[in-house]
C-alpha cells in the first residue's frame, strides 16, 4: 500500500510532474486527431475512388483484342454481374477559338482534376456501361442543375444533331462555361505506320456537340475524363469494329474481388490466347487501377505517424528529466523506507507507480481529447473560423464539404500501448536507479 | 532460560575501499534482552551506527551471526528481513528522516502500511488512522496531526519519528543519537518521552549516544573501540525497572 500511497503523494507535491504528464497528453492528442484526419481522408478518397471506377478492369489489352471474344469468356465467371467494352484515347477538348490556358499549380490539378484542355476520351457503350459503372447515376448526381443535365439518362449521347455527343464532368463544365447543345473540338493525334516502319503523327479534329454533365465523387477523374460513344472513337481512330482498349466488369459479390480477378485474368489470357505462350490482358481491381492515389494519402500518413511518434518521445524525454529529479531529491526517503521495512522493489515500485501514473493520466487525457477533437473537427473548424476567421482546413481545396475524420479503435490502441511502453521504460530508469542506492548512505547524511 | 531479543555473535563487518579492505566491526558480541536499555557510547569512527545497521538488518555482517530470539537471521532473503525490520524492530535516528511531503499523522500511517497490501490497507484504513493518531497523542503531538516535518520544531520531529518507530509494536528499539540534533532541553524531553515508553512496553532499546550524561541512564554500558566492545559494564544510573 505505501507505494501507492508514497507514489501518489510525490506526484499531487510536484507540479512539474505535470510536465510529463502534458507532454505524454499532447503527443497522444496529436496522434490521435492527425491519423484519425487522415484515416477520414483516406476513407472519403477510397469511397470517391470507388464511386468513379469499376470493378475490375481488364486492360493492356493487345490491339487484336476483339469484344466479341473477350465478352463470353468474361460473362462466364459466377461473380461477373456484367462487363462493357471501353476505347480509350486523348486529346484536347476546347470550343473553337479558344485558347490553351496556362496549367495549373500541380496540387491542384491531381486533386481537383484538370483545369485544362487535355482530357482522357473514353469511348462507351452506355447501355452496357450502364450496368457496370455508375454512369446512370453520374448523369442524375443531385449537384447537376437541371440545365446541365442529359435529356435522357438510359441513351445519354441520342439525340437530332449529326455530331457525336459528349459527356463532360461537371466541374469543367462549370469552369468552361459550356452548355449541353454548346460545340466543341476534340483535337487529338494518331500515329501511323507504312510499309517500312515509317511512323507519322497525324492530326485529327471532330466536333463534337455537349450532351450534358456526369459527376462522380472523384473530381480527379471527373476533370480529366469525358465520354464519347464508342463507336465514334472507333471511327475516328480508325479502328476495326470490335476492337476494344479495356474492359470494365461488374462484380456480384466484392468480397470476392481478388479471386475474380485471378479468374478473369486466365480467363482474358484463353481468349487472347496465340499459342507463343505470352498471357496477353491484365485484369486489375479498383484499389489496384487507384493504387497511386491511395498510397499516396496512406504513405503521408505513415510519415506523419513518424513524426507524431518523435513527439512523444521528446515528451518521454520530458518526463525522463522531472522522474530522474524526482528520485535525486528522495534518495533521502529510501533510507527510511528501508528501515521501516521496504525493499529495493519496492522502492522501485514506488518510483515506477509515479512514472506510470503520470504515463496513464497523460494517455486517458490524451485519448479522451483526441477522440472529442476528431469526433468534433468539423465543429471546431467552424468555430474558429466565425470566431477568428482561421481556416485551419480549407476543405474545398480537397473538394470536401467538411472535415474528414474517422477514429481508429485499433489505432488508438497502438498508440495507447506505444504510450504505456515509452511510459514504462522512462519510469524505469529512475526507479532502477533509486533501487541501487544505498539506504544507509541517507541514513548517516542529514 | 529466554534466549536475548537480539544479539550479535563475533560479527565483523568490513568494507572494500578500492582494493583495501577496511575493517569496522572486528568481532562484536553483543546480546540486549526484553526491557533492556543499552546505551552504546565509543568516538566517532568506532563502529557503532554500523553495529545498529548490521543489528536492524539494514546491512550484512561480512561474517558472525545476527540473532533476533536466538534464531539467526543475517542470511535470511532481502524480503525476509524488510519483513523482520518491519515487525521486530523500530528506529530513530538522530535526523529523524520524516518525509517532508507526509503530515505528521501520514508519516506515522506510512509505517503501519508497509506491511500492508491495498485491500488489506482498505479493510483497516480507520483503525489505522486511528491508533497513528493514538500514538502521536502519546508522543504529545495530538495537535499537530497535520502538520508537515517544516512546520514542526526539531523536538516535535523527534517525537513524531519515535511514534513512527513504535506504531508497528516492535520488540526491540534502535535509536541512533536520537538528541544528537536536538538542544538539551528538548532533548531531555525526548529521552523522558522514550525511556517511558520502552519501559512501558518492556522493549529491548539499543542507543547509540556520545552523551555519557543520558547513557547513564542505562541499565548497561557498552563502549566500543576501533570496532570492538572494549567495556560491557552496569551504567550505574536509575535501573530501566526504577524509572517513572
Amino acid at each position: 500500500m505505501y507505494r501507492l500511497f508514497l507514489a501518489l503523494r510525490y506526484l499531487l507535491t510536484r507540479p512539474i510532474n505535470l510536465l510529463g504528464m502534458l507532454g505524454i497528453a499532447v503527443s497522444v492528442w496529436a496522434l490521435v486527431v492527425v491519423v484519425s484526419l487522415f484515416t477520414g481522408f483516406l476513407a472519403i478518397l477510397e469511397e470517391h475512388l470507388q464511386s468513379a471506377s469499376a470493378d475490375l478492369t481488364v486492360t493492356a489489352l493487345p490491339q487484336w483484342a476483339e469484344w466479341s471474344a473477350l465478352q463470353p469468356q468474361l460473362r462466364d465467371d459466377d461473380n461477373v454481374a456484367g462487363a462493357a467494352p471501353r476505347l480509350v484515347h486523348h486529346g484536347l477538348v476546347m470550343k473553337p477559338g479558344q485558347r490553351t490556358r496556362t496549367p495549373p499549380l500541380p496540387g491542384r490539378t491531381s486533386l481537383s482534376g484538370g483545369e485544362q484542355p487535355f482530357v482522357f476520351v473514353i469511348g462507351i457503350d452506355a447501355t452496357a456501361e450502364a450496368t457496370v459503372t455508375g454512369l446512370t447515376h453520374w448523369l442524375a448526381d443531385p449537384a447537376i442543375a437541371p440545365a446541365l443535365r442529359v435529356a435522357d439518362r438510359d441513351q445519354p449521347f441520342a439525340g437530332d444533331d449529326p455530331r457525336p455527343r459528349v459527356l463532360v464532368g461537371l466541374e469543367r463544365l462549370i469552369r468552361e462555361g459550356w452548355q449541353p447543345g454548346d460545340e466543341v473540338r476534340w483535337t487529338f493525334a494518331t500515329v501511323a505506320s507504312d510499309a517500312d516502319g515509317n511512323r507519322t503523327v497525324r492530326q485529327h479534329e471532330l466536333a463534337l456537340v455537349v450532351a450534358g454533365a456526369y459527376r462522380t465523387h472523384h473530381f480527379g477523374f471527373d476533370g480529366n475524363n469525358v465520354f464519347l460513344p464508342i463507336a465514334t472513337l472507333r471511327e475516328a481512330l480508325s479502328l476495326r469494329p470490335g476492337s476494344v482498349h479495356e474492359v470494365v466488369v461488374a462484380v456480384r459479390d466484392d468480397r470476392q474481388l481478388d479471386a475474380t480477378a485471378d479468374r478473369l485474368a486466365r480467363a482474358t489470357a484463353r481468349a487472347l490466347e496465340r499459342g507463343n505462350g505470352f498471357l496477353y490482358g491484365t485484369v486489375q481491381t479498383w484499389r489496384e487501377r487507384n493504387q497511386g492515389e491511395l498510397e499516396s494519402v496512406a504513405h503521408q500518413r505513415s510519415l506523419l505517424k513518424i513524426v507524431l511518434v518523435v513527439i512523444m518521445v521528446v515528451a518521454a524525454f520530458l518526463m525522463l528529466a522531472t522522474l530522474s529529479m524526482m528520485v535525486t531529491e528522495k534518495v533521502a526517503d529510501i533510507g527510511i523506507l528501508t528501515a521501516l521495512g521496504g525493499t529495493p522493489l519496492g522502492v522501485t515500485q514506488v518510483f515506477l507507480s509515479c512514472g506510470l501514473a503520470i504515463t496513464a493520466v497523460g494517455l486517458v487525457l490524451g485519448l479522451l481529447g483526441g477522440a472529442l477533437t476528431s469526433i468534433y473537427l468539423e465543429e471546431i473548424r467552424q468555430a474558429l473560423l466565425a470566431t477568428v476567421g482561421v481556416d485551419l482546413f480549407p476543405a474545398q481545396v480537397y473538394n470536401l464539404t467538411r472535415v474528414p475524420s474517422r477514429l481508429d479503435p485499433w489505432w488508438m490502441v497502438q498508440v495507447a500501448g506505444m504510450a504505456l511502453a515509452t511510459g514504462f521504460l522512462v519510469s524505469a530508469l529512475p526507479a532502477l536507479r533509486a533501487a541501487r542506492h544505498d539506504p544507509l548512505v541517507s541514513l548517516r547524511g542529514n | 532460560m529466554t534466549p536475548p531479543v537480539l544479539s550479535a555473535v563475533a560479527v565483523t563487518k568490513s568494507y572494500q575501499l578500492g582494493k583495501r579492505e577496511i575493517p569496522v566491526l572486528r568481532g562484536v558480541d553483543l546480546a540486549i534482552a526484553a526491557g533492556e536499555r543499552v546505551a552504546l557510547l565509543g568516538a566517532s569512527g568506532a563502529g557503532k551506527s554500523t553495529l545498529l545497521h548490521v543489528l536492524g538488518l539494514l546491512d550484512t555482517p561480512s561474517s558472525g551471526e545476527i540473532r533476533y530470539d536466538g534464531a539467526p537471521v543475517q542470511d535470511r532473503s532481502v524480503r525476509e528481513r524488510a519483513r523482520l525490520r518491519h515487525r521486530h524492530t523500530g528506529f530513530v535516528f538522530q535526523f529523524y528522516h520524516l518525509i517532508p511531503e507526509l503530515t505528521a499523522l501520514q508519516n506515522v500511517q506510512l509505517a503501519r502500511m508497509m506491511g500492508l497490501s491495498v485491500l488489506g490497507y482498505l479493510g483497516q484504513r480507520r483503525r489505522v488512522r486511528d491508533e497513528a493518531a493514538e500514538w502521536l497523542g502519546k508522543v504529545g503531538l495530538q495537535d499537530r496531526l497535520h502538520h508537515r516535518p517544516s512546520e514542526l520544531s526539531g523536538g516535535e520531529r523527534q517525537r513524531v519519528a519515535i511514534a513512527r518507530a513504535l506504531i508497528t509494536e516492535p520488540r526491540v528499539l534502535l535509536a541512533d543519537e536520537p538528541t544528537g540534533n536536538l538542544d538539551s532541553a528538548t532533548a531531555q524531553g525526548v529521552v523522558d518521552l522514550l525511556f517511558a515508553i520502552q519501559q512501558e512496553r518492556s522493549l529491548a532499546l539499543l542507543l547509540v549516544t556520545h552523551d555519557e550524561q543520558l547513557a547513564r541512564r542505562c541499565d548497561r554500558l557498552v563502549r566500543m573501540q576501533d570496532g570492538r566492545v572494549v567495556a560491557s559494564e552496569p551504567a550505574g544510573g536509575t535501573p530501566a525497572g526504577a524509572e517513572a
